[in-house]
């Protein structure tokens, strides 16, 4: 009877583990699946860990006491409470928001950018499918990419279009690879507001 | 050819917005380390232009000496989280079902609590029913009949008729044996005034007079009915009426005389002395009795004979002759319009 059950979990948590960010938080919320829950936030914990370092550098043990199991503890409780379109940006806000402040719970909600770009990734998503929506899509995305100045071009096409590295392209442009990166995300979200307005 | 390939460029200006999942556990130190496919890389690195978060941690584990610490501390709250919630999530799984199987053995008790419950009021409340109506189907019997019906439906003869057939030419006061007839129909003429009117109620004295009258106008009907049926003639309201007929006149002038108060006096005795003849008809003989002692002390003399009468009844009735006896004399000795009836009543006894 354990051994089944055992087998029957092992294979509820690789099935819960293919399920994505969105199926699993409405998992967690409309069913109350407490391992759908911890499923999605062993997923985030490593970044969680990560981004949590330079601020608990000196004294680790004690963050492993206390800041860990507050964090997901207020993340388990925006997991009921919040609506949550993007999960990796929810677990940022949320972290960010207990390094600043511990005793200061700051709701999670997503900015203009991201939303724009949410939506342009779910019209591409749809569009997958559809070959003549692709099409319009398609014309859309190099209208839009044609409005954009001339560096913010280049750098899309060279990264998006022919898989430039950020280190090829820093190299090139001679900034740095942090640089790059900030320039790309600005002119992803330009195009995005265009697509989406 | 050309076409296709500028179809395919075309394509990857889609792959700009396309969602890629965050960093796995592995790919962090990988990528810092430099060991990813170029494609693996091509799509880390696509995924970073979105995700802060990644890129933070990217950051942060760059420095120095961050990349062991990592190590460990991922593996410690990876550990932690399964720790703490997988075991809740087996402990609720475990509870819903116990829970379940109880709420399904708590509603089948509450199902059969309710129905004992609900079965019980039921028989409870028939059970009442039953015993509200069975008195009522009873009770309509006395009340119902009114007094002038009852006084002219034909009785079954009692035991004692032939003693009342030798008086029944006379048509006279009523014969001790008739009693028991006599009883009965007094309590049928009784009630309805008793009902309404219990000691207590003898303030209201509005309506009783009406009553009286009508009994006392009703009396010459009755005795002109006694002549045929003489055993009949032997009520109370019969032998009053029947004794107060050649008086009767000088009663009319006698009552326009005292003033209302004595009237009224007169008229809460009668009430009392009827009061006290439904206790003797409902069995209750030694109520009756203080009652008629109380009466038989009372100012009018009529009525005080009438209760005294009706007191011996009462005494032979429940077998003490003796009292009878000595009460009946009484009411000879009184010399008022009971005599004669008292005087036949000794003469039985």
């Amino acid at each position: 009877m354990d051994s089944y059950v055992n087998i029957d979990n092992n294979t509820m948590y690789q099935q819960l583990s293919n399920l994505s960010d969105k199926e699993l938080i409405s998992r967690a919320r409309k069913l109350k699946d407490r391992e759908a829950e911890g499923i999605l936030l062993e997923r985030y914990s490593h970044l969680l860990v990560a981004v949590c370092l330079p601020s608990i550098k000196n004294n680790p043990g004690a963050a492993m006491n206390t800041v860990f199991p507050s964090i997901l503890q207020r993340l388990s409780n925006g997991l009921k409470t919040q609506t949550i379109q993007k999960a990796n940006e929810w677990v940022h806000q949320t972290v960010n928001a207990y390094i600043t402040n511990p005793d200061k719970q700051v709701p999670y909600y997503p900015s203009r950018e991201s939303r724009d770009r949410l939506h342009t990734e779910n019209r591409v998503e749809k569009a997958a499918t559809n070959t003549i929506e692709k099409q319009a899509l398609i014309a859309q995305v190099e209208r839009a990419l044609a409005s954009l100045k001339a560096e913010d071009r280049y750098l899309i096409e060279q990264f998006y279009l022919e898989n430039k590295t950020f280190a090829d392209l820093a190299a090139h442009k001679g900034y740095t690879t942090e640089k790059v990166r900030t320039l790309l995300k600005k002119a992803k979200s330009k195009l995005a507001m265009q697509l989406t307005n | 050819m050309s076409n296709n390939t500028v179809h395919n460029e075309n394509e990857k200006l889609l792959k700009i917005f396309a969602g890629i999942r965050c960093l796995n556990r592995d790919q962090l130190p990988r990528y810092l380390q430099g060991r990813l496919t170029d494609i693996e890389k091509h799509l880390v690195e696509q995924h970073l232009v979105d995700c802060d978060l990644c890129f933070e941690a990217l950051q942060a584990l760059q420095q120095e000496g961050q990349l062991e610490q990592y190590q460990g501390l991922s593996a410690n709250i990876q550990q932690y989280i399964r720790e703490s919630i997988k075991p809740v999530s087996q402990l609720q799984k475990m509870e819903r079902y116990v829970r379940k199987t109880k709420q399904r053995e708590s509603m089948l008790i509450y199902f059969w609590l309710v129905a004992f419950i609900v079965g019980g009021g039921a028989i409870l409340y028939l059970m009442q029913q039953y015993n509200y109506h069975k008195p009522v189907v009873a009770r309509p019997v006395i009340p119902v009949l009114p007094a002038a019906s009852v006084a002219a439906a034909p009785l079954p003869p009692p035991a004692d008729s032939t003693s009342t057939a030798k008086p029944a030419p006379l048509a006279a006061a009523a014969t001790p044996p008739v009693i028991p007839v006599v009883k009965k129909d007094t309590v049928k003429a009784a009630p309805p005034p008793a009902k309404k009117l219990t000691p207590a109620d003898s303030a209201k004295k509005a309506p009783p007079p009406k009553t009286v009258k009508d009994t006392v106008k009703r009396a010459p009907d009755s005795n002109a009915m006694a002549k045929p049926a003489p055993a009949r003639n032997d009520t109370p309201a019969a032998t009053v009426a029947h004794n107060n007929t050649p008086k009767k006149e000088e009663k009319k002038e006698e009552s326009s005389k005292p003033a209302a108060s004595s009237s009224t006096a007169m008229d809460t005795d009668e009430f009392l002395y009827k009061a006290a003849m439904v206790y003797q008809q409902q069995g209750d003989l030694n109520e009756a009795i203080n009652r008629y002692k109380r009466l038989s002390s009372s100012g009018n003399p009529r009525i005080g004979e009438m209760a005294r009468y009706q007191m011996g009844v009462c005494y032979r009735n429940k077998g003490q002759n003796g009292k009878a006896r000595r009460i009946f004399k009484e009411v000879v000795r009184m010399d008022g319009n009971m005599k004669q009836a008292a005087q036949q009543a000794l003469d039985n006894l």
